[in-house]
């Protein structure tokens, strides 16, 4: 990691270089209360003072809702070929928790094998974060992801009258020189730098105990009375899926052209809270009752990936609380299942 | 930009091989068996699976689903599904006509039948419905290389008689001195001679030694509760005992997540499981 030190003026001349020359996804005020992640063709769009997005940025480029990923032609003779779409691209103004998001998904397409269409995608990213408001519902500092420490080629700090910069790889330095000026942080810089962390840090407010929930989960998971009443006012209507960093639960389907002559296998977002997603051939649901979806939620999220990977599927990014219109809180029920069990 | 050439060369593993339905027969009012090669020579002689592997098949233009290889690893020239006319694809298969197209991703499944672990023991094979599919690939293996195994059962429970799945097989082990062969229906006709009632009715009079034998079983969710039941009551041990499960898949490979059952995915740590791997396993059976 190198540490930089850029002026606010060469910032902007940076952000315009970049813009004209790649293509670049940054945060657009969408209306007054959120933000998304679009392709910024000026300045002027850019609005990096975000604090909601609904689609997670990353995963929206990297893992997007619709995608092909083999194409064929019917008929005598049938051909059929892979789809790998890549392209470069810069992702700016990730925050840490979903930049640690984008980290979980990295390691969860590269792990067994490697997931060429994630992955030409992903080596073609440049990410460059940029810290931004905790919402009131955000538990990233309880899940170790309000700050990154890898997964981006740039990050920018804010300071008062300049950025600090933190350099992670080499691409992240070559874009750096070549369009912009900098100098090495200084001690003062870095003493800066820890003083706005600090600050910053103080702004996330919710906390989750997820230490003591690792074994208290394993106590609480055959209550069925609990999980009913944790559940039931559950629409099983899946916002929670769509809005996640994480969730990578996925269908692959089969299309036919109008013209009967060829088609195309793509892979579409799907979501483990909607009653069909466990139903076979034949009709038979294997996960029929909206509690024992949303416990294998819980189960995904914040236990079988520790145990695989050593870090959760959760970043406590908030957005599925405020996302779901039955208000249901993963960080309470987290809370609620240490009190509950830890009696 | 550097990468582009390299990643055109690039595939990916939802790219289906093509193969040919060389034979259809029709083997019930619901089901079909269809033999399958590989179009590419090289492909079919590289394509070895274990009983209980199962593959993911693709109707184009329609859809792709996962079915158990029903035919024994020793044939090599061609595989055999056995599909009931049930779903999008399933359906889709039933109105093929031999010499059609098919694409072929797969084998998929780490977890598949125990041969392996079954040789120099005693083996009762219990099957319940289409659950006779998957098995049968284990059944014709065994049959194959008989003098592995010591003692051979299987017991197969179907809805009626001609729902019965492949007679010409269970008439040939039936006459075998070496496999005892036990087939039940729940409603018999009147020319049905064999037993009548569900399959775990018949697993009491089973007198294998508990220390030395394998049971293996397929069949629909249902059934398995039942069969666990007797199996325990008998005291078989559950590190002996295998399931096939069944779960929606989308991928084959353990990334679209739907057969998730706890921290287990079907497709990769199954299909087949030792009922001790599944025991805490709540929704597993």
């Amino acid at each position: 990691m190198l540490y930089k030190i850029m002026s606010i003026n060469a910032y902007k001349d940076f952000v315009k270089s970049l813009i004209y020359n790649y293509e670049f996804i940054g945060p657009k005020k969408k209306d007054n209360a959120i933000h998304d992640f679009v392709q910024i063709k000026d300045i002027s769009e850019l609005d990096t003072n975000y604090t909601r997005t609904t689609i997670p940025p990353a995963k929206k480029i990297l893992f997007p809702p619709s995608e092909e990923l083999v194409t064929y032609d019917v008929g005598k003779t049938i051909k059929v070929k892979p789809v790998i779409k890549s392209g470069k691209k810069v992702l700016f103004g990730i925050n840490a928790w979903d930049i640690n998001g984008m980290n979980f998904l990295d390691k969860f397409f590269t792990t067994d094998f490697v997931d060429e269409n994630y992955m030409a995608k992903r080596k073609n990213l440049i990410v460059i974060g940029m810290d931004t408001e905790p919402t009131e519902t955000n538990f990233s500092p309880s899940m170790g992801s309000d700050y990154a420490t890898e997964g981006f080629d740039l990050y920018l700090t804010e300071l008062e009258d300049s950025y600090f910069i933190r350099v992670a790889t080499a691409e992240g330095n070559k874009i750096l020189n070549k369009y912009s000026e900098v100098s090495n942080a200084s001690a003062v810089d870095f003493s800066d730098y820890k003083r706005y962390m600090d600050e910053y840090r103080k702004k996330f407010k919710l906390d989750v105990n997820i230490k003591d929930f690792y074994n208290n989960f394993e106590l609480i998971y055959n209550d069925d009375e609990f999980w009913k009443r944790i559940a039931k006012d559950c629409y099983s209507c899946g916002s929670c899926n769509l809005v996640c960093p994480t969730c990578f639960c996925f269908n692959v389907k089969d299309d036919i052209k109008l013209n009967l002559k060829s088609g195309s296998k793509s892979r579409e977002w799907d979501s483990c809270m909607i009653p069909g997603y466990g139903v076979v051939a034949g009709g038979h649901n294997f996960r029929p009752d909206k509690e024992n979806r949303l416990k294998q939620r819980y189960r995904c999220k914040l236990k079988t990936f520790f145990d695989k990977f050593g870090r959760y599927a959760c970043v406590g990014c908030g957005r599925c609380i405020e996302a779901c219109l039955a208000k249901i809180n993963i960080a309470e029920d987290i809370n609620s299942i240490n009190k509950e069990v830890s009696i | 930009m550097a990468l582009d050439k390299g990643d055109k060369n690039k595939s990916n593993i939802y790219v289906p091989e093509l193969a040919v339905i060389n034979k259809i027969q029709r083997i019930s009012p619901t089901e079909k068996i269809f033999n399958i090669a590989f179009d590419n020579k090289e492909k079919q002689d590289n394509f070895y699976f274990n009983p209980g592997q199962f593959i993911e098949l693709t109707v184009f233009g329609l859809g792709e689903a996962p079915f158990s290889i029903t035919s024994s690893p020793d044939n090599r020239d061609f595989f055999q599904l056995c599909i009931r006319d049930v779903g999008n694809v399933s359906g889709a298969l039933h109105r093929m006509k031999e010499g059609s197209k098919v694409g072929i991703r797969g084998p998929f499944g780490n977890g598949h039948f125990p041969y392996d672990k079954i040789r120099g023991h005693n083996v009762l094979l219990i099957a319940g419905g289409l659950g006779i599919a998957p098995l049968m690939s284990l059944i014709k293996y065994i049959i194959n290389h008989r003098e592995d195994y010591k003692k051979m059962m299987i017991i197969y429970g179907a809805v009626n008689p001609e729902s019965v799945l492949f007679k010409s097989d269970i008439q040939y082990f039936d006459d075998r001195s070496d496999v005892s062969t036990c087939v039940t229906v729940d409603n018999p006709d009147d020319k049905w001679t064999g037993e009548i009632g569900v399959c775990t009715k018949l697993i009491p009079r089973v007198d294998f030694p508990v220390e030395d034998t394998y049971v293996v079983v397929c069949g629909p969710p249902v059934m398995y509760k039942y069969v666990i039941m007797e199996l325990e009551e008998k005291k078989y041990p559950p590190d002996k005992i295998f399931l096939s499960l069944e779960r929606r898949m989308e991928c084959g490979v353990g990334k679209c997540n739907h057969c998730r059952i706890g921290d287990k995915l079907v497709c990769v740590d199954g299909p087949v499981f030792s009922l001790w791997e599944i025991k805490n396993l709540k929704e597993a059976v």
